[in-house]
């Protein structure tokens, strides 16, 4: 029992607790408990996520005919450029690392805060004013050269686009500073007897995710800095009639925004990596594997930037390396899903909610995982850039898996959060509803792509106009079918059953304390004593301050409970 | 509700004895450091995206300095430069003479050491300042030399700017009796902090000046 002796040790951070403050101001709006940072997080971003999402519909409806009768070329090319920047920046980031990151994952490691509760502070209201200062763009002309502002086109965009800049660089100054946080809460803040081999895989995805997004981020500081300097000064950075090099944008830009994409998917898996397991009633199947998966995809990120530059003009002997090193890539996420499909093998599988996004989501990646090879191959890719086909892939990547990871975390965790049940039954439609929506939206442009139709277009062939008519009505869809998940958000906070501590039998640490997790989340800091995965076992915790968790625990003799 | 949360808790929290408030310091002052370097390693990547950038232009053009309205761009002044960095680097000698100072108790010791960084810092910004002026490289905006120079080097003195300001704050909270021999956190993250500034600037030294 030498993880009981290091309990009695002192280990006085831990067990360190800070009275509750009492103002509202201090409980709600400026305060520092990660929890509440959290829920705000996913606030702000939900309601981004709306307005971004009905910014998706107006190009939809623009779509409804080939010659466009909505919107004009210059308020279109707006339109998709801040749909494009405000769910990258404003809703799936946020949400997966500020919102889940910050509520889950103290928790899950069996820590009262994160290591700097103010500086966490500070990063959550960079949130809101970046927003702003992005949405407020459109009263002064918007950015319209795509979310990924190529110069020289940004260069003599509209006015907006300096706004931008600032924007994104200020999430990404907060986005910096909720890695450092992170990391070192990780690695410093693990309850006793939790060794690296025994955090809960969705802290895994946070390691991975935090140590990318405060080595990327700053990347993409310098790229944004230099382009509103040379934006409102002329000092020549990326135009190339004063010298500079439109080249040096992407390359810069990709160095960070290849990265931000497995920032934006390893939470999201990490996510699944807990999901699947409770509603399968079965240990994770390579948990090891897994683990490692996410920080080999993080240290790969960083080789892959110029597969986005392939017809860019790039030398040619480049392209090979960077062809291979992003075929790699689909190993470890090839490792992570023949993982989750052999949780899923033989056992007792309970179709929750969550488990259906999970299960949706496995099915929505893979396929966006398979057409980010194809596009990895440089000739394919000759073919299919700058196309539909690219439009499909990483909606399947992006919407079928990061906002579906999203959905599976807020049906799995809004018990924990909120002390609440959701409507299962709602929920299931749900699902239901937004996973043939997303599809029928989705899986036509895979072909419109390879038959020619070209992204970032407010008009187009009309041989094209079914299958975008029938992407536009299903989009309406799926829109709609998110109505039902507000809806059921709202009835469940109003009238919702009360959810209990552990609602559906989970073992990883959240689960062990009340639902909502009191303000010092832990009265006594538990020991952990194994993996939290192994269903069928006694729990691998000592000295739960939650009795009917303790019934669960083996005794001090290592006996197990009768009860389980 | 207080009370509730302080006692049964092992005897730490507030008011805990001498030996749980260490403990609580230490591990506290892990934490710090470990979050200040890791914010040390940030920044080291915001200046070599930069550092990047002028290394791409530069390989753009055929001849370095470049071409500007049909004339080539003179070299920067290397000697003035050096006597400026041989400034800044005599600073990272006496930040480290100040602070094993403040380590062994030797208060007077500390605060000739301390006073003569901040007082060396504000002379390299000031030979900064000078070279600006004195640069016949086309200005800020003339050219991808004055581009790439005036931005990493104006972030830098900038850097240095925030480091004479954190220096001088740490110096008044020395005063206030903020630390002690073994409690000076703050002492270490603004000696990191200042070495951090120096090892840029070599890189920078050699990579305008030199290379």
């Amino acid at each position: 029992m030498a993880v009981a002796t290091r309990t009695s040790a002192p280990h006085a951070v831990l067990d360190h607790i800070h009275p509750e403050p009492e103002s509202f101001v201090r409980k709600y709006v400026f305060s520092i408990d990660h929890k509440v940072i959290g829920i705000q997080y996913m606030v702000v971003g939900l309601i981004f996520f709306v307005i971004a999402g009905l910014l998706a519909e107006v190009i939809r409806v623009q779509l409804l005919h080939p010659d466009g009768r909505f919107l004009g070329g210059e308020q279109y090319n707006q339109v998709y450029s801040m749909h494009g920047s405000a769910m990258v920046w404003l809703v799936i980031i946020p949400l997966v690392t500020g919102g889940f990151g910050n509520f889950i994952m103290p928790l899950m490691i069996g820590a009262r805060d994160v290591a700097f509760p103010w500086l966490n502070m500070a990063s959550f209201w960079m949130f809101p004013p970046a927003g702003l200062l992005l949405f407020g763009s459109f009263l002064i002309g918007a950015p319209d050269a795509g979310w990924t502002e190529y110069p020289p086109i940004s260069l003599l965009g509209p006015p907006g686009t300096s706004m931008w800049c600032a924007a994104i660089f200020l999430i990404g100054i907060s986005s910096t500073l909720t890695g450092i946080n992170f990391l070192v809460t990780i690695l410093k803040m693990r309850a006793p007897g939790m060794t690296f081999t025994r955090m809960p895989l969705f802290v895994w995805a946070q390691v991975a995710t935090a140590a990318l997004s405060m080595v990327a981020t700053t990347a993409l500081a310098g790229a944004l800095a230099a382009l509103f300097i040379e934006r409102q000064f002329g000092v020549p950075f990326y135009d190339p009639a004063k010298g500079g090099s439109p080249l040096l944008w992407q390359h810069m830009f990709w160095f960070y925004s290849h990265p931000a994409v497995y920032i934006m998917i390893l939470p999201a898996f990490g996510i699944i990596s807990e999901v699947l397991p409770t509603f399968a009633r079965k240990p994770i199947f390579g948990y090891k594997m897994i683990a490692f998966s996410s920080v080999a995809i993080a240290l790969l990120g960083f080789m892959v930037w110029a597969h986005h530059m392939f017809t860019s003009g790039m030398v040619p002997w480049l392209q090979l390396p960077f062809m291979i090193l992003t075929m790699i890539v689909a190993i470890p996420t090839g490792v992570k899903i023949f993982g989750w499909v052999a949780t899923l093998w033989g056992g007792s599988i309970h179709f929750s909610s969550a488990m259906l996004f999970a299960v949706g989501f496995i099915l929505t990646f893979t396929l966006g995982g398979i057409t980010g090879v194809y596009l990895a191959a440089v000739p394919v890719d000759l073919h299919a850039h700058g196309t539909y086909f690219i439009v499909a892939h990483f909606h399947y990547v992006l919407f079928g898996g990061s906002v579906f990871g999203i959905f599976a975390g807020l049906y799995y965790w809004w018990p924990k959060i909120t002390g609440r049940m959701m409507n299962e039954t709602l929920g299931k439609w749900h699902f239901w509803a937004a996973f043939i929506s997303f599809n029928c939206t989705f899986l036509p442009m895979h072909w419109l792509g390879l038959l020619g139709m070209p992204r970032r277009v407010a008009v187009y062939d009309p041989q094209f106009t079914f299958w975008n008519q029938f992407a536009s009505v299903s989009s309406f869809v799926l829109a709609a079918s998110t109505l039902l998940l507000f809806y059921n958000m709202a009835n469940s906070l109003a009238r919702g059953k009360k959810a209990g501590p552990n609602p559906w039998g989970g073992r990883t640490l959240e689960w062990m304390i009340s639902s909502p997790p009191p303000y010092y989340n832990f009265k006594k800091v538990p020991a952990v004593l194994g993996l939290p995965y192994d269903f069928g076992n006694p729990l691998p915790y000592l000295g739960l301050d939650n009795p009917q968790a303790e019934a669960a625990t083996p005794s001090q003799t290592g006996q197990p409970a009768a009860a389980h | 509700m207080a009370a509730v949360l302080h006692g049964d808790d092992h005897g730490h929290g507030h008011g805990g004895g001498f030996v749980e408030n260490e403990v609580i310091y230490q591990e506290t002052r892990d934490m710090r450091l470990l979050g200040f370097v890791l914010f040390l390693m940030s920044d080291v990547v915001l200046f070599s995206a930069f550092i990047f950038a002028y290394l791409y232009l530069r390989g753009t053009v055929p001849v370095w300095p470049p071409m500007m309205n049909g004339t080539q761009l003179p070299r920067l002044d290397v000697a003035f430069a050096a006597v400026n960095s041989i400034v800044l680097f005599g600073s990272g000698v006496t930040m480290h003479y100040a602070l094993e100072n403040w380590k062994h108790g030797k208060r007077g010791e500390f605060d000739f050491w301390m006073l003569s960084t901040i007082v060396l810092g504000t002379a390299f910004l000031g030979g900064q300042a000078y070279e600006y002026a004195h640069a016949q490289i086309g200005g800020w905006s003339g050219s991808i030399f004055g581009a790439s120079f005036f931005t990493l080097t104006g972030m830098h003195g900038f850097h240095v700017f925030v480091g004479v300001v954190f220096l001088a704050v740490l110096w008044w909270q020395t005063k206030k009796g903020v630390y002690d021999e073994t409690h000076h956190f703050g002492l270490t993250a603004g000696t990191l902090y200042w070495h951090f500034v120096d090892v840029i600037w070599v890189a920078l030294f050699y990579l305008f000046y030199i290379f």
